[in-house]
């Protein structure tokens, strides 16, 4: 262990460096950077496009980034030390909910007719188990493709499969595919299905190379998807640059939310040092507009940006994303979940940083009693998400 | 001359740059470790690390398959050898020299770590030598562009003033002065509006 404590403040002078990942829910920042909230806010941010998650953490985890465009779970797997080295990290802000989707391929959607009595056996995965259940025990397991291992779409997927029986460590086979290349993972029959954020869902309808099964609303209600993320240490050297950030990303947010700015977000989002795509693509990313097919997307399904109920950060939320971990053997213990959620989910910089009253709201903290066993109590189903999602809490 | 012994360690290096990757795998090899793959294209990543079976795994931080190695690290049916990053939690400096020097590195779980830590510097060492390389061939490539860029300047103000040439670079450099701008970006300029008014021959 070094003795010698991290120096990482900023100079005035220094531009303050945030990674993302090149995907619709990047938005905020790319936002905040072109219309000139960052700027305002007296922040000069140079945005670094980041090839993998892996990536953003390792340079937020030593300082190559000063913070970043997260997954919603990553600062708690970076401050439990899950899958990387143990390294503080923490949100004040969250960037997106929703957005999330399960798509087959065109050839497993074929199949499934015949395990089926009605579409909706083939959307709840009901048609999918028998479909199991009947093949060869020899045969290549189904591939179903995440991006990330700690990430909502994994933990989604697998609820997912789970709800109907489906065993998705024996049953089917969990390969990472990066989001760009999942459409011609799908079309070349290297994976079977995925989940993953818009608009690789409607562009695999759109193309007719599968269908949309499912939206991640469906599965958990409304819930976080992505974050600011930074390192503690970072966040406690830097707190004004930090707090500015923050307020100019809520801008940000509100005006990506804004759908006369739709135009010119998605001209400029289209760009190629952002997502490098045609308008035409990303158009679903945002609007009420999909392409048609078997399936209609609900409304609360889109990915939302702006209003307190998105933005402010959640310790229930960390508290169930710990769950997750937990049921798919990747976290085995916490001594204080209610503590961890609390340092990671930090509540009380955002509304510093709004200049707002800070809630004393602490009814998410859960209960001696309870505490101890939550982990097994939501990975046995006992306790499972408000259909609404997070922000009605836990239903037992 | 005899080969120095194979080390027990093997690697597979996955690396999008052609050239940095001969020069790691000759290190590697060099130091007496076998570099059972490369990879410039790492598409069916998971496979190839299945099927070659590496003690470990070099990977550009660059590169977008990062993500499929993260996923390997849990113990499964298809997954008999998990691998995680490296990434000592007694000694991150090591770590962080790798993450500074564009290399990361995925070890099976319970491989020495004291020929992982070797191996690594030999890779990060090959890695900044390349970075070091390549900057500064970026910065011949930019002082050629910016004699060029001067040149065609020059030969605008020679033709315009009806001057000779140390006249023209003595006018070039005051206007850069009194603006204090780059000499490159008064000639950009000078040219542009050149070229605006038709005429940039």
């Amino acid at each position: 262990m070094s003795l010698i404590k991290e120096n990482i403040l900023l100079l005035p002078s220094d531009p303050v460096r945030i990674g993302f990942i090149p995907l619709i829910d990047c938005a905020p920042f790319v936002i905040a950077k072109e219309k000139g909230f960052f700027a305002h806010e007296g922040v000069d941010v140079v945005l670094s496009k980041e090839a993998s998650w892996a990536s953003i953490r390792d340079k937020v985890a030593f300082n190559v980034l000063d913070g970043a465009h997260m997954l919603a779970s990553m600062p708690i797997a970076a401050t439990l030390g899950i899958g990387t080295i143990k390294k503080a990290m923490q949100t004040s802000f969250t960037v997106s909910h929703n957005g999330n989707g399960i798509t087959i391929g065109n050839a497993l959607y074929d199949e499934l007719q015949h395990y089926s009595d009605s579409s909706a056996d083939i959307r709840s995965g009901a048609a999918l188990k028998k479909l199991i259940d009947s093949r060869d025990h020899q045969a290549v397991p189904l591939r179903f493709a995440i991006v990330y291992p700690y990430s909502s779409h994994n933990y989604q997927l697998r609820d997912w499969l789970s709800r109907v029986g489906i065993d998705p460590d024996k049953d089917v086979q969990i390969t990472v595919v990066p989001p760009v290349k999942m459409l011609d993972a799908l079309k070349s029959g290297e994976i079977d299905g995925y989940c993953v954020g818009e608009p690789w869902n409607s562009l695999a309808v759109e193309q007719g190379v599968g269908h949309m099964l499912v939206t991640g609303y469906e599965i958990w209600g409304s819930t976080p998807e992505k974050v600011f993320g930074v390192s503690s240490v970072w966040a406690e050297q830097n707190e004004p640059v930090h707090l500015a950030i923050i307020r100019a990303l809520e801008k940000a947010c509100a005006w990506v939310d804004e759908s006369a700015n739709q135009p010119e977000l998605l001209s400029i989002l289209s760009h190629p040092d952002y997502l490098n795509s045609t308008v035409e693509q990303l158009v679903y990313g945002f609007s009420a507009i999909k392409p048609k097919g078997q399936f209609d997307w609900p409304m609360e399904a889109y990915q939302r940006f702006s209003g307190s109920e998105i933005n402010k950060p959640l310790p229930s939320y960390a508290l169930w994303i710990m769950a997750q971990m937990h049921r798919w053997q990747q976290l085995e213990e916490v001594p204080s979940l209610n503590d961890v959620a609390e340092q990671v989910y930090r509540k009380d910089l955002y509304y510093k940083a709004l200049g707002l009253d800070m809630d004393d709201d602490d009814s998410w903290r859960l209960s001696s009693g309870i505490e101890p066993n939550w982990l097994e109590a939501v990975s046995s189903g006992d306790v499972r998400l408000h259909s609404e999602g997070i922000l009605k809490g836990f239903n037992e | 001359m005899t080969e120095p012994p194979a080390k027990e360690l093997t690697v597979m290096l996955v690396d999008n740059e052609p050239a940095r990757a001969a020069i790691v795998e000759q290190a590697m090899t060099d130091s007496g470790y076998r570099v059972i793959r490369r990879l410039e294209n790492a598409k069916n990543l998971t496979e190839a690390v299945n099927q070659y079976q590496p003690d470990m795994v070099i990977i550009d931080i660059e590169s977008p398959d990062r993500d499929m190695l993260e996923n390997m690290s849990r113990l499964s049916q298809d997954n008999p050898r998990p691998i995680v990053m490296f990434a000592e939690e007694d000694d991150s400096r090591h770590v962080e020299a790798a993450i500074r020097a564009g290399v990361s590195a995925y070890v099976v779980d319970g491989v020495n770590s004291g020929s992982v830590k070797a191996l690594l510097q030999v890779a990060i060492a090959r890695f900044r030598e390349f970075q070091a390389l390549r900057s500064e061939l970026e910065s011949v490539k930019s002082q050629l562009e910016d004699r060029k860029l001067i040149d065609k300047a020059k030969g605008l103000i020679m033709k315009h003033q009806q001057c000779d040439e140390p006249a023209a670079y003595k006018a070039l450099r005051k206007l850069a002065m009194d603006r204090s701008q780059r000499m490159t970006d008064v000639a950009r300029n000078i040219i542009s509006v050149m070229e605006l008014m038709g005429d940039s021959k």
